[in-house]
Protein backbone atom coordinates (compact mmCIF):
# COMPACT_ATOMS: atom_id res chain seq x y z
CA UNK A 1 0.00 0.00 0.00
CA UNK A 2 1.12 3.31 -0.88
CA UNK A 3 0.75 6.47 1.04
CA UNK A 4 0.51 10.27 -0.29
CA UNK A 5 3.73 12.73 0.37
CA UNK A 6 4.27 13.81 3.82
CA UNK A 7 4.17 17.35 1.83
CA UNK A 8 0.88 16.74 0.43
CA UNK A 9 -0.64 15.19 3.79
CA UNK A 10 0.49 18.18 5.72
CA UNK A 11 -1.18 20.96 3.31
CA UNK A 12 -4.25 18.72 3.84
CA UNK A 13 -4.20 18.65 7.30
CA UNK A 14 -3.92 22.00 7.21
CA UNK A 15 -6.70 22.86 5.04
CA UNK A 16 -9.49 20.40 7.23
CA UNK A 17 -8.22 22.20 10.12
CA UNK A 18 -8.71 25.90 8.90
CA UNK A 19 -12.40 24.74 7.97
CA UNK A 20 -12.63 23.09 11.49
CA UNK A 21 -11.70 26.49 13.31
CA UNK A 22 -14.28 27.74 11.07
CA UNK A 23 -17.35 25.46 12.35
CA UNK A 24 -16.35 25.34 15.56
CA UNK A 25 -15.43 29.18 15.81
CA UNK A 26 -19.21 29.54 14.40
CA UNK A 27 -20.36 27.67 17.03
CA UNK A 28 -18.65 29.00 19.94
CA UNK A 29 -19.93 32.37 18.67
CA UNK A 30 -23.89 31.53 18.23
CA UNK A 31 -23.99 30.21 21.56
CA UNK A 32 -21.97 32.84 23.39
CA UNK A 33 -24.83 35.40 22.47
CA UNK A 34 -27.27 33.29 24.27
CA UNK A 35 -28.50 31.78 20.95
CA UNK A 36 -27.30 28.48 19.48
CA UNK A 37 -26.17 27.37 15.48
CA UNK A 38 -29.06 27.55 12.91
CA UNK A 39 -29.36 24.21 10.75
CA UNK A 40 -30.07 24.24 7.85
CA UNK A 41 -33.27 23.77 6.02
CA UNK A 42 -35.26 25.07 9.06
CA UNK A 43 -33.86 22.09 11.55
CA UNK A 44 -34.36 22.03 14.94
CA UNK A 45 -31.50 20.11 16.40
CA UNK A 46 -28.70 22.87 16.85
CA UNK A 47 -31.29 24.52 19.29
CA UNK A 48 -31.95 21.56 21.24
CA UNK A 49 -27.89 20.27 21.46
CA UNK A 50 -27.12 23.42 22.26
CA UNK A 51 -29.69 23.85 24.56
CA UNK A 52 -28.44 20.62 26.23
CA UNK A 53 -26.30 20.73 29.60
CA UNK A 54 -24.09 18.27 27.60
CA UNK A 55 -23.03 21.35 25.06
CA UNK A 56 -20.94 23.08 28.19
CA UNK A 57 -18.48 21.62 30.35
CA UNK A 58 -17.18 22.85 33.26
CA UNK A 59 -19.16 25.70 31.67
CA UNK A 60 -17.48 26.38 29.03
CA UNK A 61 -18.77 25.43 24.95
CA UNK A 62 -17.18 22.29 24.04
CA UNK A 63 -16.52 23.90 20.73
CA UNK A 64 -13.96 25.93 22.29
CA UNK A 65 -11.82 22.91 22.82
CA UNK A 66 -12.83 22.15 19.05
CA UNK A 67 -10.79 25.02 18.63
CA UNK A 68 -7.76 24.76 20.49
CA UNK A 69 -7.55 20.80 19.06
CA UNK A 70 -7.86 22.67 15.29
CA UNK A 71 -5.25 24.87 16.49
CA UNK A 72 -3.17 22.37 17.52
CA UNK A 73 -3.71 19.88 14.31
CA UNK A 74 -2.76 23.16 12.27
CA UNK A 75 0.53 24.02 13.86
CA UNK A 76 1.92 20.13 14.14
CA UNK A 77 0.80 20.54 9.77
CA UNK A 78 3.68 23.51 9.72
CA UNK A 79 6.54 20.69 10.89
CA UNK A 80 8.08 17.93 9.71
CA UNK A 81 9.13 15.80 12.49
CA UNK A 82 8.17 13.17 14.71
CA UNK A 83 7.09 15.12 17.59
CA UNK A 84 4.32 17.30 14.92
CA UNK A 85 3.31 13.79 13.87
CA UNK A 86 2.86 11.93 17.01
CA UNK A 87 1.32 15.34 18.78
CA UNK A 88 -0.49 15.69 15.42
CA UNK A 89 -2.08 11.86 15.63
CA UNK A 90 -2.65 12.47 19.80
CA UNK A 91 -4.87 15.08 19.53
CA UNK A 92 -6.84 13.79 16.36
CA UNK A 93 -7.14 10.78 18.20
CA UNK A 94 -8.33 12.42 21.08
CA UNK A 95 -10.76 14.74 19.27
CA UNK A 96 -11.84 11.45 16.85
CA UNK A 97 -12.63 9.65 20.22
CA UNK A 98 -14.73 12.84 21.87
CA UNK A 99 -16.65 13.22 18.41
CA UNK A 100 -17.46 9.48 18.77
CA UNK A 101 -18.78 9.76 22.26
CA UNK A 102 -20.67 13.36 21.42
CA UNK A 103 -22.28 11.56 18.19
CA UNK A 104 -23.42 8.96 20.82
CA UNK A 105 -24.79 11.54 23.37
CA UNK A 106 -26.74 13.20 20.39
CA UNK A 107 -28.58 10.02 18.72
CA UNK A 108 -28.94 8.30 22.60
CA UNK A 109 -29.33 11.22 24.92
CA UNK A 110 -30.02 14.56 23.87
CA UNK A 111 -31.89 12.55 20.33
CA UNK A 112 -31.43 15.52 18.04
CA UNK A 113 -28.99 16.14 15.77
CA UNK A 114 -26.68 19.44 15.19
CA UNK A 115 -25.55 19.56 11.82
CA UNK A 116 -22.64 21.50 13.01
CA UNK A 117 -21.84 19.16 15.51
CA UNK A 118 -21.50 16.54 12.36
CA UNK A 119 -19.83 18.43 10.54
CA UNK A 120 -16.98 18.65 12.91
CA UNK A 121 -17.17 15.07 13.84
CA UNK A 122 -16.44 14.14 9.84
CA UNK A 123 -13.62 16.61 10.22
CA UNK A 124 -12.18 14.97 12.96
CA UNK A 125 -12.59 11.84 11.40
CA UNK A 126 -10.66 12.62 8.56
CA UNK A 127 -8.45 14.87 10.50
CA UNK A 128 -7.82 10.96 12.32
CA UNK A 129 -7.20 9.27 9.46
CA UNK A 130 -4.99 12.02 8.04
CA UNK A 131 -2.98 12.02 10.78
CA UNK A 132 -2.55 8.33 11.51
CA UNK A 133 -1.51 7.76 7.84
CA UNK A 134 1.30 10.80 8.43
CA UNK A 135 2.52 8.51 11.22
CA UNK A 136 2.32 5.61 9.84
CA UNK A 137 4.12 6.50 6.55
CA UNK A 138 6.67 8.61 8.04
CA UNK A 139 7.51 8.08 11.81
CA UNK A 140 10.97 8.16 12.61
CA UNK A 141 12.59 9.80 9.47
CA UNK A 142 14.69 12.64 10.45
CA UNK A 143 13.49 15.77 10.42
CA UNK A 144 15.84 17.38 7.90
CA UNK A 145 15.51 14.05 5.35
CA UNK A 146 14.02 14.51 2.46
CA UNK A 147 11.85 11.58 2.78
CA UNK A 148 10.77 9.70 -0.01
CA UNK A 149 7.75 11.03 -2.21
CA UNK A 150 5.73 8.06 -1.77
CA UNK A 151 6.79 5.62 1.05
CA UNK A 152 6.19 2.27 1.18
CA UNK A 153 3.94 1.48 4.08
CA UNK A 154 5.74 -0.81 6.36
CA UNK A 155 3.26 -2.20 8.29
CA UNK B 1 46.70 7.69 2.78
CA UNK B 2 44.26 4.89 1.32
CA UNK B 3 44.01 3.46 4.83
CA UNK B 4 43.19 6.34 6.60
CA UNK B 5 40.14 7.08 3.72
CA UNK B 6 38.91 3.32 3.96
CA UNK B 7 38.50 3.78 7.81
CA UNK B 8 36.79 6.89 7.45
CA UNK B 9 34.55 5.35 4.98
CA UNK B 10 33.97 2.20 6.89
CA UNK B 11 33.35 4.86 10.14
CA UNK B 12 30.71 7.02 7.90
CA UNK B 13 29.00 3.16 6.50
CA UNK B 14 28.68 2.34 10.67
CA UNK B 15 27.43 5.89 11.22
CA UNK B 16 24.93 5.58 8.96
CA UNK B 17 24.14 2.04 9.79
CA UNK B 18 23.39 3.20 13.06
CA UNK B 19 21.22 6.24 12.15
CA UNK B 20 19.13 3.54 10.14
CA UNK B 21 18.97 1.53 12.98
CA UNK B 22 18.40 4.44 15.29
CA UNK B 23 15.47 5.73 13.53
CA UNK B 24 14.25 2.55 12.79
CA UNK B 25 13.71 1.94 16.76
CA UNK B 26 12.20 5.75 17.15
CA UNK B 27 9.60 4.11 14.47
CA UNK B 28 8.74 1.31 15.88
CA UNK B 29 8.77 3.55 19.65
CA UNK B 30 6.22 5.85 17.89
CA UNK B 31 4.09 3.08 16.54
CA UNK B 32 3.56 1.48 19.86
CA UNK B 33 3.06 4.95 21.48
CA UNK B 34 0.30 5.13 18.99
CA UNK B 35 -1.24 1.71 19.23
CA UNK B 36 -1.51 2.23 23.21
CA UNK B 37 -3.27 6.03 22.68
CA UNK B 38 -5.52 4.45 20.58
CA UNK B 39 -6.69 1.93 23.04
CA UNK B 40 -6.14 4.43 25.77
CA UNK B 41 -8.69 6.27 23.19
CA UNK B 42 -11.00 3.40 23.09
CA UNK B 43 -11.22 2.62 26.70
CA UNK B 44 -12.06 6.30 27.63
CA UNK B 45 -14.82 6.55 25.37
CA UNK B 46 -16.42 2.86 26.12
CA UNK B 47 -16.11 3.70 29.82
CA UNK B 48 -17.86 7.35 29.44
CA UNK B 49 -20.64 5.80 27.27
CA UNK B 50 -21.52 3.03 29.72
CA UNK B 51 -21.20 5.49 32.24
CA UNK B 52 -23.56 7.91 30.52
CA UNK B 53 -26.11 4.25 29.96
CA UNK B 54 -26.17 3.65 33.08
CA UNK B 55 -26.92 7.37 33.95
CA UNK B 56 -30.95 8.36 34.60
CA UNK B 57 -32.40 7.36 31.08
CA UNK B 58 -33.54 9.81 28.54
CA UNK B 59 -36.88 8.39 27.96
CA UNK B 60 -38.09 8.41 31.17
CA UNK B 61 -37.65 11.98 31.18
CA UNK B 62 -36.98 14.39 34.23
CA UNK B 63 -33.52 14.95 33.40
CA UNK B 64 -32.46 18.21 34.80
CA UNK B 65 -28.89 17.60 32.44
CA UNK B 66 -30.79 16.72 29.39
CA UNK B 67 -33.50 19.39 28.65
CA UNK B 68 -35.32 17.81 25.43
CA UNK B 69 -37.38 19.59 22.49
CA UNK B 70 -36.60 23.06 23.43
CA UNK B 71 -36.35 23.87 19.90
CA UNK B 72 -39.49 22.42 18.73
CA UNK B 73 -41.36 24.44 21.52
CA UNK B 74 -39.95 27.64 20.53
CA UNK B 75 -41.18 26.85 17.09
CA UNK B 76 -44.60 26.12 18.08
CA UNK B 77 -44.41 28.83 19.87
CA UNK B 78 -42.93 32.07 17.22
CA UNK B 79 -44.72 34.97 16.79
CA UNK B 80 -47.47 34.48 19.32
CA UNK B 81 -47.46 36.81 22.37
CA UNK B 82 -47.41 35.55 25.90
CA UNK B 83 -48.19 37.53 28.68
CA UNK B 84 -48.37 35.91 32.38
CA UNK B 85 -49.65 32.52 31.41
CA UNK B 86 -51.91 33.38 28.76
CA UNK B 87 -50.59 32.49 24.83
CA UNK B 88 -51.83 34.30 22.21
CA UNK B 89 -53.20 37.94 21.49
CA UNK B 90 -54.51 39.28 24.40
CA UNK B 91 -57.66 41.08 22.30
CA UNK B 92 -58.22 37.64 21.32
CA UNK B 93 -62.24 37.35 21.84
CA UNK B 94 -62.05 34.22 23.14
CA UNK B 95 -60.46 32.74 26.27
CA UNK B 96 -59.51 28.62 26.41
CA UNK B 97 -58.44 28.15 30.53
CA UNK B 98 -56.41 25.36 30.88
CA UNK B 99 -56.58 24.22 34.68
CA UNK B 100 -53.38 21.51 34.14
CA UNK B 101 -51.01 20.34 37.08
CA UNK B 102 -47.22 20.12 35.28
CA UNK B 103 -46.64 16.36 36.81
CA UNK B 104 -49.84 15.06 34.88
CA UNK B 105 -49.18 12.98 32.62
CA UNK B 106 -52.20 13.43 31.20
CA UNK B 107 -51.68 17.04 30.89
CA UNK B 108 -48.55 16.51 28.81
CA UNK B 109 -50.43 14.14 26.00
CA UNK B 110 -52.90 17.44 25.64
CA UNK B 111 -49.75 20.08 25.31
CA UNK B 112 -48.42 17.24 22.93
CA UNK B 113 -51.47 15.87 21.09
CA UNK B 114 -53.96 18.45 21.25
CA UNK B 115 -53.26 21.97 21.60
CA UNK B 116 -50.65 21.98 18.89
CA UNK B 117 -53.26 22.40 16.64
CA UNK B 118 -55.33 25.17 18.88
CA UNK B 119 -52.22 27.00 19.04
CA UNK B 120 -50.72 26.64 15.30
CA UNK B 121 -54.63 27.66 14.37
CA UNK B 122 -56.96 29.27 16.16
CA UNK B 123 -54.47 31.18 18.51
CA UNK B 124 -52.10 32.13 15.93
CA UNK B 125 -54.43 33.63 13.71
CA UNK B 126 -56.18 35.51 17.27
CA UNK B 127 -59.15 34.03 17.41
CA UNK B 128 -58.60 32.46 20.89
CA UNK B 129 -56.45 32.63 23.81
CA UNK B 130 -55.25 30.25 26.04
CA UNK B 131 -54.73 30.56 29.56
CA UNK B 132 -52.62 27.90 31.85
CA UNK B 133 -53.89 27.77 35.61
CA UNK B 134 -52.62 25.53 38.17
CA UNK B 135 -54.81 22.65 39.53
CA UNK B 136 -52.46 20.92 41.97
CA UNK B 137 -53.72 17.05 42.03
CA UNK B 138 -51.11 14.82 41.39
CA UNK B 139 -48.97 15.72 45.04
CA UNK B 140 -47.17 18.74 46.92
CA UNK B 141 -44.15 18.93 44.31
CA UNK B 142 -46.55 20.31 41.70
CA UNK B 143 -46.82 23.49 43.91
CA UNK B 144 -43.24 24.30 43.19
CA UNK B 145 -43.39 23.55 39.73
CA UNK B 146 -46.41 25.63 39.45
CA UNK B 147 -44.35 28.37 41.20
CA UNK B 148 -41.57 28.05 38.54
CA UNK B 149 -43.74 28.46 35.95
CA UNK B 150 -45.49 31.60 36.82
CA UNK B 151 -42.34 33.05 37.26
CA UNK B 152 -41.34 32.07 34.45
CA UNK B 153 -44.57 34.04 33.21
CA UNK B 154 -43.80 37.00 34.94
CA UNK B 155 -40.90 37.68 32.06
CA UNK B 156 -43.22 36.48 29.16
CA UNK B 157 -42.27 32.91 28.75
CA UNK B 158 -44.54 31.13 30.82
CA UNK B 159 -46.16 28.92 28.04
CA UNK B 160 -42.50 28.68 26.96
CA UNK B 161 -41.78 27.22 30.62
CA UNK B 162 -44.95 24.76 30.94
CA UNK B 163 -44.60 23.43 27.00
CA UNK B 164 -40.70 22.51 27.87
CA UNK B 165 -41.71 21.01 31.15
CA UNK B 166 -44.41 18.16 29.43
CA UNK B 167 -41.97 17.64 27.18
CA UNK B 168 -39.78 16.48 29.63
CA UNK B 169 -41.85 15.05 32.49
CA UNK B 170 -40.94 12.42 34.13
CA UNK B 171 -42.65 10.53 36.14
CA UNK B 172 -45.44 11.99 38.21
CA UNK B 173 -44.29 11.42 41.79
CA UNK B 174 -40.48 10.28 41.34
CA UNK B 175 -38.95 12.85 42.89
CA UNK B 176 -37.64 14.46 39.89
CA UNK B 177 -39.53 18.28 40.88
CA UNK B 178 -36.01 19.14 42.19
CA UNK B 179 -34.61 22.88 42.36
CA UNK B 180 -32.15 21.76 39.49
CA UNK B 181 -34.96 20.44 36.77
CA UNK B 182 -37.03 23.61 37.50
CA UNK B 183 -34.03 25.89 37.14
CA UNK B 184 -33.12 23.41 33.87
CA UNK B 185 -36.15 24.09 32.17
CA UNK B 186 -35.79 27.97 32.80
CA UNK B 187 -32.10 28.19 31.54
CA UNK B 188 -33.40 26.26 28.93
CA UNK B 189 -36.13 28.43 27.66
CA UNK B 190 -33.69 31.30 28.40
CA UNK B 191 -35.74 32.74 31.07
CA UNK B 192 -33.84 36.47 30.64
CA UNK B 193 -32.85 37.42 34.45
CA UNK B 194 -32.69 34.31 36.72
CA UNK B 195 -32.11 35.97 39.72
CA UNK B 196 -35.67 38.05 39.52
CA UNK B 197 -36.92 34.37 38.43
CA UNK B 198 -35.82 33.01 41.78
CA UNK B 199 -36.93 35.53 43.89
CA UNK B 200 -40.55 35.15 42.02
CA UNK B 201 -41.19 31.48 42.49
CA UNK B 202 -40.51 31.98 46.29
CA UNK B 203 -42.39 35.09 46.76
CA UNK B 204 -45.91 35.30 49.00
CA UNK B 205 -48.05 36.27 45.54
CA UNK B 206 -46.93 33.78 43.25
CA UNK B 207 -47.86 31.05 46.01
CA UNK B 208 -51.11 32.65 46.84
CA UNK B 209 -51.66 32.32 43.31
CA UNK B 210 -51.34 28.80 42.44
CA UNK B 211 -53.43 27.74 45.43
CA UNK B 212 -56.03 29.93 44.34
CA UNK B 213 -56.17 28.78 41.19
CA UNK B 214 -56.39 25.27 42.64
CA UNK B 215 -59.32 26.35 45.24
CA UNK B 216 -60.78 27.52 41.87
CA UNK B 217 -60.86 24.78 40.05
CA UNK B 218 -61.80 22.01 42.74
CA UNK B 219 -64.28 24.27 44.63
CA UNK B 220 -65.36 26.51 42.52
CA UNK B 221 -65.56 24.73 39.28
CA UNK B 222 -66.04 21.02 40.94
CA UNK B 223 -63.08 19.63 38.29
CA UNK B 224 -62.09 16.49 39.50
CA UNK B 225 -59.24 16.01 37.16
CA UNK B 226 -56.50 17.06 35.02
CA UNK B 227 -56.22 18.61 32.76
CA UNK B 228 -60.03 20.14 32.76
CA UNK B 229 -60.39 22.90 30.26
CA UNK B 230 -63.10 25.56 30.34
CA UNK B 231 -63.77 28.94 27.37
CA UNK B 232 -65.06 32.56 27.79
CA UNK B 233 -66.26 34.36 24.63
CA UNK B 234 -68.77 36.55 23.18
CA UNK B 235 -70.67 33.27 22.36
CA UNK B 236 -70.77 32.24 26.51
CA UNK B 237 -72.43 32.75 28.82
CA UNK B 238 -69.82 33.75 30.98
CA UNK B 239 -67.31 31.13 31.77
CA UNK B 240 -68.55 27.79 30.20
CA UNK B 241 -67.40 24.58 31.45
CA UNK B 242 -65.66 21.91 29.14
CA UNK B 243 -64.03 19.41 31.34
CA UNK B 244 -61.45 17.47 29.10
CA UNK B 245 -62.80 17.42 25.06
CA UNK B 246 -61.76 14.44 23.41
CA UNK B 247 -59.96 15.87 20.36
CA UNK B 248 -59.09 18.90 18.53
CA UNK B 249 -61.99 18.86 16.64
CA UNK B 250 -63.64 19.31 19.86
CA UNK B 251 -61.65 22.47 21.04
CA UNK B 252 -62.22 23.99 17.73
CA UNK B 253 -65.44 23.42 17.61
CA UNK B 254 -65.85 24.89 21.12
CA UNK B 255 -63.42 28.08 19.92
CA UNK B 256 -66.39 28.85 17.07
CA UNK B 257 -69.05 28.33 18.74
CA UNK B 258 -67.58 30.75 22.12
CA UNK B 259 -66.56 33.41 19.07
Amino acid sequence: MRVPSEANLRRVIAFVAAVGIGVATYITIADSGGGHPQCLAGGTGCATVAASSYSHIAGVNIAVFGIVGYILLLTSAFFANDAARFGGFAVALGGFGFSVYLTYLEIWKIEAICQWCVASAVLMTIQFALNATRLIGYAGIDDDAPGPEEAELQT
Amino acid sequence: MSNKRAREERREQRLAEESKVESKDRRTRLLQFGAGAVFLAIVVVVILIVVNGSSSSSSSGGDAKNVKEVAEVEKLLSGIDQEGMTLGDPKAPVELIEYGDLQCPICKEYSEEFLPAIIEGQVAQGQAKITFKNFVIISEESYPAGHAAIAAGEQGLGWSYIETWYRNQGEERSGYVTDEFMTSIAKAVRVPNMKKWNEARNSPAVKKEVEETTSEALNKLHFNGTPSFAIQGPGTNGLELLGTPESVGDFEEAINAAS
